[in-house]
């Protein structure tokens, strides 16, 4: 492929110009290369905004009955912390990455609905900073909302809660909810309508797959949040009375609705991010990803159980045992399936050439914090252990290990595999590794030890704790960890910037990669592609390179 | 492969109906509790809401017809139908104010109770969604009268149709639930 | 604030067989994830240094999978999972035994931020500091005031949601006579933080001799001061309060260990401090302050702390 690339200065040159020439481009664009970057780099900030906020809460844990924030600000900064990360973060950086990527990755000149691609990206930002406009809100009972991420009712009722913050929390998150909606119809249209002749559903590459799967998950239950958020506005502003339990409304039936949608989005959170490692892995171990159809059919065994499992979050409730029964169970499958991917991205690996690049290293430390958050989650998945832990450190340390050491991890991967292909320039390798240790060895420090930080009793969502034994010092230990991995995220910051500048040039396909969005320029032109490569396989440009050896011939020689 | 737009417009409808099926489970399950105060059973007129429900039944089947004269080039018959499955439609708002009034003059507002609070938001927001498919029939109507019925794009006049048959269909679902359960218990 | 703490809230340190039986469970399931754990970290670590590239490192072999080891790493969690969630079943029963048809011994109804006890038995009220006899369980009944808290005291055993409109029960129980701490473990607003629970088995007289106490009528002023203190308390409407469960119960105010759920030792410098401004210690609680002099605060104390 690589005579067929332009050569490279032209390229830097041609994405530079239109840098320079298009700051409107930045508000009008409908473009979904445009976009994806701004997903991104809208996500970015605002994990910036949250990481302070993370920042802020460790200060104050650091040490026990510390009054360095006030129970209120503190409470209203972990809402804030969880709202932002999981709906302002996580979401619009796999739904960015998707964007950029998916078009290009089965010959697609755009999404299918280009306009409608802008209008969800707006929505989602307007509805962020409807969000943050509550910090704004002055007087007694002003401020951010202060009700943790799931906002349990009737905490939530204007009762307990009277104050305009969680008006914006709903309506922010509507406007998110409406965002990420969009995102995935358009998605899920793009994938199914616009897909290269030869790019066969069965060829899809994995992330596409995945993102698929995400999409259909995103479909389905954000109107399931929406409607609970809508039931919610008219307890608070029409006086209804859904969850309002002194006038015969149901406190449980939020936590139904909530987790209905709450526990689906963990997977959206989660499955774009296994797509990323299902393309990371193969091509730095040279070889095709291993039991291609069981790790794509064991995402669909994913998505299926996640809808079964929502009440694994309200084990305390008190609902009955045959109740606490039945998604404890269905909990535990999900760990089949998923144990599935993490058995053949490991088998990948076997008999390959596996390349310690960055991205790499993301993408193999993601197996192993994946795996340990995975297996926490199991422990939780057996009720009873979960009856003694549940709102404890454990849980903290749990999600952070899916969601970090998981999908942040894996996301972090992506961004070294595909930096080349958006910018045109290579991210550093030295300071990528050097980020790599920071981040690896922060992340552990932090979240680690917050594990027996539950064990030993301490409750999440606490501004301050007594110097119960051992508390203290491993309080301490995480809140040492967050500054290492905040140092980490300035190296980022600093190798993006240095390699945006003066970065090595990629070319066409730095890595030697087999899919389509390594088959074009770096970056790519507007209409991504002058012509895509014929597709006949799951590997169109190892076929190209391979003529003697395409994947179809390879595939029948092993029988 | 599907034509886009008709697919994306289903799978907003699919998500549409996702967001009924969570206001009707809240509804269904506040209604199987023992409550006092109004209820369906004491404070809805099944009849009147029939007659109206009929209109917009009816409504599915004329925009199928529009829908076909579309497909056949017969654009007087295009305007007739969709003029028959606007009035349909908006008679059934009618009526639903009509109900709404008469349900506020008793003093039953989404406040009162439970029930009031489950019925206007799922009944409520299906109204919403019965108003926003008039005006894209509107639309649609205002554009074949002024005869430009060729600009429109066979995918667009279908994703409407489908939009207005789902209406429809989860009226039948909320007529049911809401209606005619209290009857049978 | 409160200082020292000789007991700890180890979930691991089951001081009841409900906890034991939780332990065990979390023990042993500890251990089957730890050796999954190291399963996998082994075949990655193996994967990424034997087959690393290096000069000379054979290429990369172009295989697409096996079904028989797909078969293999379904099954074998497929069993394992079977045999964990036998164990699960049984411990569910262990530590949370049916109470239907039981009646409860004491109701315990969860407040913005502090618990309100009563021995449905005796009739005896307190607050935030629990006390049972050791060796026999109790059912507790819970009930929410207002949000949902969760009871929370890991030597004890499981934990339970306190919702509004959605009572539940518990058996409680202690093997030996000690101090359990715990809190509530469910977010509820300001001052969730410090809403925490003492559990204090007692030997059977103790708890005996201890409930006689909680029942009895409030201990009448004797000093002057003392008396001013009751005056103040009357007309400074604390009995709104305090005498109708918006707030804790203070007719044995004195016998407690912690003030205002575990903020802060009960000693009458800090009741002091607390009654001058409740915010040193529980910032934007319930009780308001009331700017009292120091005065007042001293007659106070001195009546509040004849409250045995
Ligand atoms: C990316 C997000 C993500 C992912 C992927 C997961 C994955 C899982 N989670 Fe997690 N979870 C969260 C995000 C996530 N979770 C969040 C945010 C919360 C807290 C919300 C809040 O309260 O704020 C939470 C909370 C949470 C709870 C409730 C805890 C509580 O509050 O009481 C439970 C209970 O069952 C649970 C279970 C699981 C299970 C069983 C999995 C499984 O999918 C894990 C499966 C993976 C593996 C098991 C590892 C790999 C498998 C193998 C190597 C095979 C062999 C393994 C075995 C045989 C066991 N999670
Ligand atoms: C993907 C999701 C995600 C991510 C990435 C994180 C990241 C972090 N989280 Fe987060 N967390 C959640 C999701 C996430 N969290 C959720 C859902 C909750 C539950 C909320 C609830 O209970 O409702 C939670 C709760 C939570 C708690 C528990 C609070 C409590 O219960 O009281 C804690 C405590 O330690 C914590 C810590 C951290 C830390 C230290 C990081 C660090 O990894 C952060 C690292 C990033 C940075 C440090 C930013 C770097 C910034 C700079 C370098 C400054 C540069 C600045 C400028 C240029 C302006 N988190
Ligand atoms: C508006 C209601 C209200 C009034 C009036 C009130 N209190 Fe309180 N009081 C509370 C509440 C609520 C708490 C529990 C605070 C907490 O722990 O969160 C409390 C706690 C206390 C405590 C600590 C109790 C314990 O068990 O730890 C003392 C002592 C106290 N109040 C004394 C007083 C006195 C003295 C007055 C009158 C000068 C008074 N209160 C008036 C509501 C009130
Ligand atoms: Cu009560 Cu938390
Ligand atoms: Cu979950």
């Amino acid at each position: 492929m690589k005579d067929a690339a332009l050569p490279g200065p032209t390229a830097v040159e041609s994405f530079a110009q239109d840098a320079r020439e298009g700051w409107l481009s930045w508000v009008s664009s409908v473009d979904h290369k445009q976009l994806g970057i701004m997903y991104l780099l809208g996500a970015f900030v605002f994990f910036l905004v949250g990481g302070v906020l993370a920042l802020l809460m460790r200060i104050q844990l650091a040490v026990p009955n510390n009054h360095f924030l006030s129970p209120v600000m503190y409470n209203q900064i972990f809402t804030m912390h969880g709202t932002t990360m999981i709906f302002l973060v996580v979401v619009p950086l796999l739904v960015g990455m998707a964007t950029y990527m998916v078009p290009l990755m089965i010959g697609a000149r755009d999404m299918a609905f280009p306009r409608l691609n802008a209008l969800s990206f707006w929505v989602q930002i307007f509805g962020g900073l409807m969000l943050y406009f509550s910090f704004a809100t002055s007087g007694i009972n002003g401020g951010a909302p202060a009700v943790g991420w799931f906002a349990y009712a009737p905490l939530t009722e204007t009762a307990y809660s009277y104050g305009p913050g969680v008006n914006y929390w709903i309506l922010g998150l509507l406007g998110i909810g409406v965002g990420t909606l969009t995102a995935g119809i358009n998605l899920m249209a793009t994938v199914i309508t616009m897909r290269a002749p030869g790019m066969h559903i069965r060829r899809l590459p994995l992330f596409v797959w995945m993102t698929l799967v995400t999409a259909f998950l995103i479909v389905t239950v954000m109107p399931i949040l929406n409607a609970g958020l809508v039931m919610l506005l008219a307890d608070r502003l029409l006086n209804a009375h859904f969850f309002r339990a002194d006038t015969g409304g149901s406190a449980v039936l939020w936590q139904h609705v909530f987790w209905a949608f709450g526990h689906p989005e963990v997977y959206i959170m989660v499955l774009p991010a296994f797509g990323i490692i299902s393309e990371v892995i193969p091509v730095f171990s040279g070889k095709p990803i291993y039991g291609y159809e069981v790790v794509a059919a064991s995402t669909l065994a994913i998505a299926f159980l996640s809808m079964l499992v929502w009440a694994h979050h309200m084990f305390a409730v008190g609902l009955g045992h045959a109740f606490d029964i039945f998604f404890a169970l269905c909990s535990m499958a999900i760990a089949v399936p998923t144990g599935i991917k993490i058995f053949n991205w490991t088998a990948t690996m076997y008999q390959g050439r596996v390349r310690f690049t960055t991205a790499m290293l993301y993408a193999v430390s993601f197996l192993l914090m994946f795996t340990i958050g995975g297996l926490s989650g199991i422990a939780f998945a057996v009720a009873p252990i979960d009856w003694q832990l549940t709102d404890s450190y454990f849980v903290v340390a749990h999600f952070h290990y899916v969601l970090f050491g998981g999908t942040a991890f894996a996301l972090f991967a992506g961004v070294y595999y595909w930096f080349p292909k958006m910018s045109g320039r290579m991210l550093d390798e030295r300071w990528g590794k050097i980020q790599f240790w920071l981040t690896f060895i922060g992340f552990n420090l932090t979240f680690m030890i917050q594990h027996v930080l539950g064990m030993f009793g301490m409750p999440r969502r606490v501004f301050t704790y007594p110097p119960l034994p051992g508390w203290e010092a491993m309080n301490m230990i995480s809140t040492v960890g967050a500054f290492v991995l905040a140092f980490a995220v300035l190296v980022l910051m600093i190798n993006i910037v240095i390699s945006l500048r003066s970065g090595e040039i990629a070319g066409d396909n730095p890595w030697d990669a087999w899919t389509l969005e390594w088959a074009t320029t770096s970056p790519p032109p507007p209409e991504n592609f002058t012509h895509v490569p014929p597709v006949n396989g799951r590997r169109p440009l190892w076929d190209l390179a391979h003529p003697d050896r395409t994947d179809e011939m390879l595939a029948r020689a092993a029988g | 492969m599907p034509d886009k737009n008709k697919l994306g417009v289903g799978l907003f409808l699919f998500s549409e109906g996702w967001f009924f099926a969570t206001l009707l489970i809240a509804y269904a399950y506040f209604h199987s509790l023992p409550a006092n105060g109004p209820s369906a059973a004491n404070s809805l007129n099944v009849v009147h809401t029939l007659i109206f429900s009929i209109c917009l039944f009816a409504s599915s089947a004329t925009i199928h017809m529009a829908a076909r004269s579309f497909k056949r080039g017969q654009r007087a018959a295009v305007s007739a139908w969709l003029a028959v499955t606007v009035a349909l439609g908006a008679i059934f708002l009618f009526g639903q104010a009509r109900e709404y009034l008469g349900l506020f003059a008793h003093g039953v507002t989404i406040s009162t109770n439970l029930f009031g609070s489950t019925f206007f938001t799922l009944t409520g927001f299906h109204g919403l969604h019965v108003l926003g498919g008039l005006i894209a029939l509107g639309t649609l109507l205002g554009v074949t009268l002024d005869g430009r019925l060729a600009e429109v794009k066979p995918s667009g006049f279908e994703s409407v149709a489908m939009y207005w048959h789902f209406v429809d269909a989860v009226w039948v679902v909320i007529f049911a639930v809401v209606y005619l359960w209290p009857l049978v218990a | 604030m409160p200082g020292t703490y000789s007991s700890n809230a180890f979930t691991l340190a089951p001081a009841s067989p409900q906890a034991a039986a939780i332990s065990s469970l979390f023990i042993g399931t500890l251990y089957f994830l730890g050796a999954i754990l190291i399963l996998v970290t082994g075949l990655v670590l193996y994967a990424i240094v034997r087959y690393r590239d290096r000069p000379g490192a054979p290429e990369a072999k172009q295989v697409f999978g096996s079904m028989r080891l797909e078969i293999l790493w379904t099954a074998v969690p497929v069993l394992s999972l079977a045999v964990l969630a036998t164990f699960m079943v049984r411990t569910m029963i262990i530590s949370d035994p049916p109470s239907a048809g039981a009646r409860p011994d004491v109701r315990l109804i969860a407040h913005q931020w502090w618990w309100e006890i009563i021995y449905l038995k005796s009739g005896a009220t307190a607050a935030n500091e629990i006390h049972i006899p050791a060796g026999k369980r109790l059912l507790f009944d819970f009930r929410s005031a207002d949000v949902i808290h969760d009871f929370w005291v890991p030597a004890l055993g499981r934990k339970i949601d306190v919702v509004p409109g959605h009572p539940n029960r518990l058996w409680i129980e202690a093997d030996k006579p000690g101090t359990y701490l715990g809190a509530c473990a469910e977010f509820c607003g300001n001052e969730h933080a410090w809403m925490r629970i003492m559990v204090i088995a007692d030997s059977p007289e103790q708890f005996a001799a201890w409930i006689k106490q909680q029942a009895a009528p409030p201990a009448q002023p004797v000093t002057a001061e003392e008396k001013l203190g009751a005056k103040i308390f009357r007309d400074r409407i604390c009995t709104n309060c305090h005498l109708r469960g918006v707030g804790p119960d203070l007719t044995h105010l004195a016998t407690r260990r912690t003030l205002a759920a575990g903020a802060a030792d009960n000693t009458p410098q800090n009741l002091a401090a607390w009654l001058h401004d409740p915010n040193t210690f529980k910032p934007d609680s319930n009780m308001p302050d009331f700017k009292l002099s120091d005065d007042e605060v001293r007659a106070l104390v001195a009546y509040l702390e004849t409250q045995k």
